[in-house]
């Protein structure tokens, strides 16, 4: 139905349907871990999917703290996880 | 991104595209009303009557009744404007909104807001693992991405919208490993499903994806996630009557990869809040909510009206219900010719307090056990932004601090980017186990502006004119 697009993610290709959720996405490729916290160095995921909560925070074309959840995914955007 | 932010002046904005709000806005719209309507979501729906992003096949009923009632609403001519996110709001009505192509400024005579509400999460050991999720994202995962949130998931908290994930995941082919339900609600719920015929299709489907579940429990409650660097296995109780936890009779369920867990919804109150709209306390409603005059969804604030979940939770058909009436006030308040409405508004109002009576029943029957505060141990994480943990809280509690914006400003829990959506509701449970005091009286946090992150430069132009 959809088109098939290729993302960037840590610098490796990734095939995704556009307009998905970028983080249903991530949730498959990154086995769940979406990030590392600051403070304890913990792993979060995706927990509310709907933007509510702020745990599932990606880079997006270089712009930071972008909710995965709630972004669609687009051809070709450059997507990075923050690990501790 | 930059350059001047778009105006749109309109009689009536709606905010939240759901079933109440795509209702009010078509009430509005075919009284005569400019409407404009903006929804965070990738198609408008809500998250009851959520659409396929791809344009794929609905994925169940909702989704086939939401896509009818949205191409209704577009037929009457409103204003659609979707993947817009509210991030401010001020008491003259002007409401910003964030798109991608930057900013709108909405300046409306009159304001609908129904924006609906997101799951009522309760912290404990492990909560914070990969793969432990609300029972929402669940659903928006599987409705939204196409996929289950796991290989071998289990489903678990209270009330029947686990039902609905569980039909969902049946439908894609994952059926939940368990269904975890807190409640001992079997023969009361049959009681109460008895005096109300209307819903017996919706319970019968419901039941029939149970079925498909291997191990259902009632009166177990989930004590614990366990897992590295994500959730492999649980901890279950049996959680009595009363709502006491037995731990001595704790069991393990290994082997999974997720764990959907909650306790029904919270109203998403942030909105009506700015605009200083009077709210209410209730448990059976879901916490604090937006109080309106139910026969025309009019809240404490002239030309503010409010309808769905905002405004106590009650599920979709209230939230038709309470929609499609707050449309036709606010039409007529504006001066739309309305008088042939008069005996309708009636018959939905008389439909409205027996749909209401319906979820106030089960709201009661699936009401979260009293235990469930109890669950977050001394070095649980409370404030997921922060890492803030349950011993920190309770020392501001023990200290003197009374209330959930006192704790923030000692411990920073619920300073973080979610301003405490997360984990408001929650510190005020543990003030009450803690002090005494009442969840109520613990209070919320008051929402901030920017509500969402947004572009800097988008705030300083919203906030440098026109703020009192
Ligand atoms: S998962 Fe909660 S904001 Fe994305």
């Amino acid at each position: 139905m959809s088109a098939l697009v290729t993302i960037d993610l840590d610098g490796r290709a990734v095939e995704a349907e556009a307009g998905r959720p970028l983080g249903a996405l991530l949730h498959r490729e990154l086995n769940a871990v979406l990030r590392h916290t600051a403070k304890d160095g913990a792993p979060r995921g995706l927990f509310c999917g709907m933007g509510v909560c702020f745990d599932c925070l990606v880079r997006v074309d270089g712009r930071e703290g972008v909710r995965a959840c709630v972004t669609p995914i687009r051809a070709g955007m450059r997507v990075e996880t923050v690990r501790s | 991104m930059s350059g001047p932010m778009r105006r749109i002046e309109t009689d009536l904005l709606v905010v939240g595209g759901g079933p109440a709000g795509l209702e009010a806005a078509r009430a509005a719209a075919e009284a005569g009303i400019a409407v404009d309507l903006v929804d965070a979501g990738f198609r408008p729906g809500g998250q009851y009557w959520m659409q396929d992003p791809t344009g794929a096949a609905p994925l169940s009923v909702q989704g086939e009744e939401g896509a009818a009632a949205i191409a209704k609403s577009q037929a009457s001519g409103v204003a659609f404007h979707a993947g817009a996110e509210v991030f401010a709001a001020f008491p003259d009505r002007r409401v910003l909104a964030n798109t991608a192509d930057g900013p709108i400024e909405f300046v409306p005579r009159a304001i609908i807001v129904a924006t609906g509400a997101h799951d009522r999460a309760m912290p404990f050991p492990g909560w914070t693992l990969p793969g432990v999720m609300t029972p929402g994202a669940g659903q928006r995962l599987a409705k939204l991405g196409g996929a289950s949130a796991g290989e071998r998931v289990v489903l678990a908290g209270s009330g029947p919208f686990l039902l609905a994930v569980a039909e969902t995941l049946v439908k894609l082919g994952k059926p939940p490993v368990a269904l975890i339900e807190a409640r001992h609600t079997d023969l009361a719920i049959i009681a109460h499903l008895a005096r109300h015929p209307g819903r017996w299709r919706e319970a019968a489907r419901l039941l029939v994806a149970a079925r498909a579940i291997p191990e259902r429990r009632s009166g177990w409650i989930v004590t614990e996630a366990i897992g590295d660097e994500r959730v492999t296995a649980i901890r279950i109780a049996p959680v009595d009557r009363s709502g006491r936890i037995d731990r001595d009779r704790s069991e393990t369920i290994g082997g999974i990869d997720a764990l959907l867990v909650g306790w029904g919804f919270r109203p998403m109150i942030e909105l009506t809040a700015l605009l200083r709209c009077r709210h209410e306390h209730d448990p059976a409603l879901g916490g604090w909510h937006c109080i309106t005059d139910r026969a025309s969804g009019r809240t404490s604030v002239e030309g503010v009206y409010a309808a769905g979940e905002v405004t106590g939770i009650a599920g979709a058909v209230p939230a038709r219900l309470s929609g499609r009436l707050a449309g036709l006030s606010a039409a007529a308040d504006l001066g739309a010719d309305t008088a042939g409405d008069e005996s309708e508004r009636a018959s939905l109002g008389e439909q409205l307090a027996r749909a209401r009576a319906f979820s106030d029943g089960l709201g009661r029957l699936y009401a979260p056990p009293a235990d469930l505060a109890t669950l977050a141990q001394d070095d649980t994480i409370v404030c997921r932004c922060e890492e803030i943990t349950r011993a920190e809280i309770a020392s501001a509690f023990a200290a003197g601090t009374d209330a959930v914006a006192g704790a923030k400003i000692w411990t920073r829990a619920g300073m973080g980017r979610c301003q405490g959506r997360i984990c408001g509701a929650a510190i005020a449970d543990i003030a009450a186990a803690e002090t005494g005091i009442t969840p109520r009286e613990a209070g919320f946090n008051p929402p901030r502006i920017p509500l969402r992150p947004v572009p800097l430069s988008a705030v300083l132009e919203a906030t440098r004119d026109g703020q009192e």
